[in-house]
């Protein structure tokens, strides 16, 4: 297990960054110039590589550039795209059969937890090391938040070892949840954006009114029977109510007191707020309701949707949200969870120099900050988040100028992927999702329908 | 009959014969026969993609899957959904070929428009009939809502999910029943239909003792082709429900699909996999000896 504290870390490679520039000096200072290795970017000139491609804004922003790409490089790109579940359906059937068609594909921690077990994929370290290939002043792979990037290593040892071994990833865009709103609604009803969990089922029978458009509901938020669940917005609940899936000693948490309480919270908030049909939401449906006017508070979804939120074209509330940090829990506590999009190289790719090459492009600084404006968010490097354009388009985001950057920000420095690796570990949280479902469905008791879950989830660990 | 005349002739061309067939043979034999071995096989390991070893595990995934509550749910849901898909289309794909059986000027329209929900993928029907199946959004009950009557909850409660998602089916399909049984209908002799006529017949009696009688071996065709589908059912539940709400949509193919495609289990997957052909198997078996009967049965063979 690891925990991404990302204010400590930040802490932690300034100081590295103060080390690093001192040692680069002292090289300057004793080394000719000369001596640098200069890396080639023509080096595998006439290759072509083939990417696979998970419908996303980050490949809206990556296909105008990769003429970029093949101009700097003489390498040709090409790319298949596709939605989510056809996406990972190729994926597992070219990495399985070792063909090596796809170089570089776009992956997440969940899926390489399953990949980097099987041996799909290249560890990344050397090429990150070799000077031939990456100028690592250039590459400044400092530059990553810490926690991000650790989300893409790992030991291969099941439930422990996250961040640690091996790099099998880069990060492309991450995010994490908060709470969006209606200023101009919350205002009509008198009522102020929720601090704590407390606060919010407080105020949960009062969240409703009538829109032009017939009755605006309370609160939404996705709530399927899916890993995603206990895993991100739900997730996000349960562990500023300081539940985690395992503690310290590895012993799992699913039915704890802290948990059950979260959940029962949960589903009497869904129950008070959220309109029927809440118990089937998925992600898409969350964003589309929510950016339709129908509902004056989205609880713990995806920050990025703010840029749907925000597009006049897609949204009907483009000039009336705000956004806002998670609730705190009963202890005072938040803590967010995490989701990262990152690129992987094939173990089995026949041009490994070539496709590192890409990866190394396509996450350096200046690309990442040319894709962020383009739509793909949220930066997971410092650089891209001080960067003065990129700042300046999210301006304008959220009741008060600034106020998305302010969130998305404090937000992320409680974000954490919080979760064992597992090769199957959706299998599990899938599982616990059920539990929550049933205890909203069937009203049953919410204690006995968790520790049936982590019975279960049990069983899956041990066999 | 030249080549019986001379018995060495026969035998040779006999044998060219049985050559000629074991090519085909082979082709069946390595194209389907061995993959479906294969597949029974890996039902009886615990094949995982992403891990190194396989062992053969004899029948511990059919034992794990007996002990398995969301399997005997998914058994259920899956003939629940081959039942009520084949019992609803099957009458109405009966009352829309009858109307189209029915002479008039603007027929042409009306048969070449049936067809159409034949042409769109199921998870584009799907994702389709999601959006309009939304409680809080949706053209279904805003339509409810237009003649007075309350929201309805289609696919986000458990106790209309599967329904739903039977509806979307039947949206997709029942055309398919239609025209074959339309198909049916034309080939019943305008004498016989004539004579009926002439004999008094009205329009109810000529549908229930000629055309119905006519359309057994029909309708039989219908659930041959419907049922074994319905049972395999897969891409509209996964771009709706994904299984759920909780496990009311979760079919055995939603299964398989989840442990081959979600964590690479092949073993456990195989032997869903292999439950749902026996399904198939039996009903297929059955539909089909029924179908050899009406066959005879009507056209007196």
């Amino acid at each position: 297990m690891f925990e991404l504290k990302r204010g400590a870390l930040i802490k932690g490679s300034v100081r590295g960054m103060a080390f690093a520039l001192m040692c680069s000096l002292a090289a300057v200072a004793m080394a000719p110039a000369s001596a640098r290795a200069e890396v080639n970017w023509k080096q595998a000139e006439g290759a072509t590589l083939n990417l696979l491609l998970i419908s996303h804004p980050f490949v809206d922003a990556l296909k105008p550039m990769l003429a970029e790409f093949t101009a700097k490089t003489g390498i040709k790109v090409t790319f298949e795209e596709l939605a989510e579940q056809p996406g990972f359906e190729k994926l597992l059937a070219d990495l399985s059969s070792k063909t090596g068609a796809y170089d570089v594909f776009m992956t997440s921690p969940l899926n390489n937890w399953q990949y980097a077990s099987a041996g799909w994929l290249e560890p990344l370290d050397d090429y990150i090391a070799n000077d031939k290939l990456t100028d690592a002043a250039e590459y400044d792979v400092k530059d990553f938040i810490p926690g991000i990037l650790a989300s893409g290593r790992w030991t291969l040892e099941p439930m422990k070892g996250l961040g640690e071994g091996k790099l099998w990833a880069l990060p492309i865009n991450a995010e994490s949840y908060q709470i969006a709103y209606r200023p101009s609604l919350m205002k009509k009803l008198g009522l102020e954006v929720p601090k704590t969990y407390a606060d919010l089922l407080a105020l949960a029978p009062k969240l409703k009114t009538e829109g032009p458009d017939g009755p605006i509901h309370g609160l939404i938020t996705r709530f399927d029977k899916y890993w995603d669940l206990p895993y991100l917005t739900f997730g996000t609940m349960l562990q500023s109510y300081g539940v985690e899936m395992v503690d310290a000693s590895g012993k799992l948490q699913i039915c704890s007191d802290a948990s059950v309480k979260a959940t029962e919270d949960f589903v009497k908030l869904i129950r008070t707020a959220s309109p029927e049909g809440a118990g089937a939401f998925t992600w898409d449906q969350a964003m589309q309701g929510f950016a339709s006017g129908q509902y004056v508070m989205s609880l713990n979804e995806a920050n990025l949707f703010a840029s749907v939120y925000e597009d006049p074209k897609q949204s009907k509330i483009a000039d009336d949200v705000g956004y806002a940090l998670t609730p705190l829990g009963p202890n005072g506590k938040r803590a967010a969870a995490a989701w990262v999009w990152s690129m992987s190289l094939n173990s089995a790719s026949k041009q490994k120099d070539a496709a590192w090459l890409f990866l190394e492009w396509v996450t350096s600084k200046d690309v990442m900050v040319k894709m962020h404006l383009a739509g793909n968010m949220n930066p997971v490097r410092h650089s891209a988040w001080a960067n003065q354009e990129l700042a300046a388009k999210v301006e304008t985001w959220g009741e008060v100028p600034g106020q998305y950057r302010k969130v998305t920000e404090e937000e992320s420095e409680v974000a954490a992927v919080r979760f064992p690796p597992h090769p199957e570990l959706t299998r599990m949280l899938d599982r616990w999702a059920e539990a929550v479902q049933q205890s909203y469905f069937d009203n049953g008791n919410v204690k006995e329908n968790l520790c049936a879950a982590q019975e279960a989830v049990q069983q899956m660990l041990d066999e | 009959m030249a080549s019986a005349a001379s018995g060495k002739g026969a035998l040779a061309g006999g044998r060219a014969i049985y050559i000629a067939m074991l090519a085909p043979a082979l082709c069946l034999l390595f194209l389907t026969i061995v993959p479906f071995l294969d597949g029974v096989y890996t039902s009886l390991t615990n094949e995982k993609l992403y891990a190194g070893v396989t062992r053969f595990v004899g029948f511990a995934n059919y034992l794990k899957l007996a002990q398995n509550p969301t399997f005997w749910i998914a058994l259920g849901n899956t003939l629940l959904y081959a039942g009520l898909a084949t019992l609803i289309q099957i009458p109405l794909g009966l009352a829309v070929a009858l109307l189209l059986d029915v002479p008039s000027k603007v027929q042409w329209f009306f048969r070449s428009t049936i067809a159409l929900p034949l042409l769109i993928p199921p998870v584009v029907a799907g994702l389709m009939w999601k959006t309009m199946m939304q409680p809080q959004s949706g053209v279904l009950n805003w339509l409810l809502a237009q003649v007075g009557l309350p929201p309805f909850a289609w696919l986000s409660d458990p106790s209309t999910a599967l329904v739903s998602i039977v509806l979307i089916d039947t949206w997709l399909f029942m055309p398919l029943a239609a025209i074959i049984l339309l198909a049916g209908l034309q080939s019943i002799s305008g004498e016989v239909l004539e004579a009926a006529r002439i004999d008094g017949a009205n329009a109810w009696q000529t549908i229930r003792h000629i055309k119905l009688q006519a359309l057994k071996p029909y309708i039989v065709l219908v659930a041959m082709f419907r049922i074994p589908d319905a049972l395999k059912s897969l891409e509209i539940i996964y771009a709706t429900t994904r299984g759920g709400p909780l496990n009311a949509t979760r079919t055995l193919h939603v299964m398989a699909y989840e442990e081959a495609y979600r964590w690479s289990s092949l073993g456990r997957a195989m032997a869903i996999v292999f439950i749902l052909w026996v399904l198939s198997y039996i009903f297929s078996t059955i539909l089909l000896s029924l179908w050899r009967k009406e066959e005879m049965r009507f056209h007196g063979r």
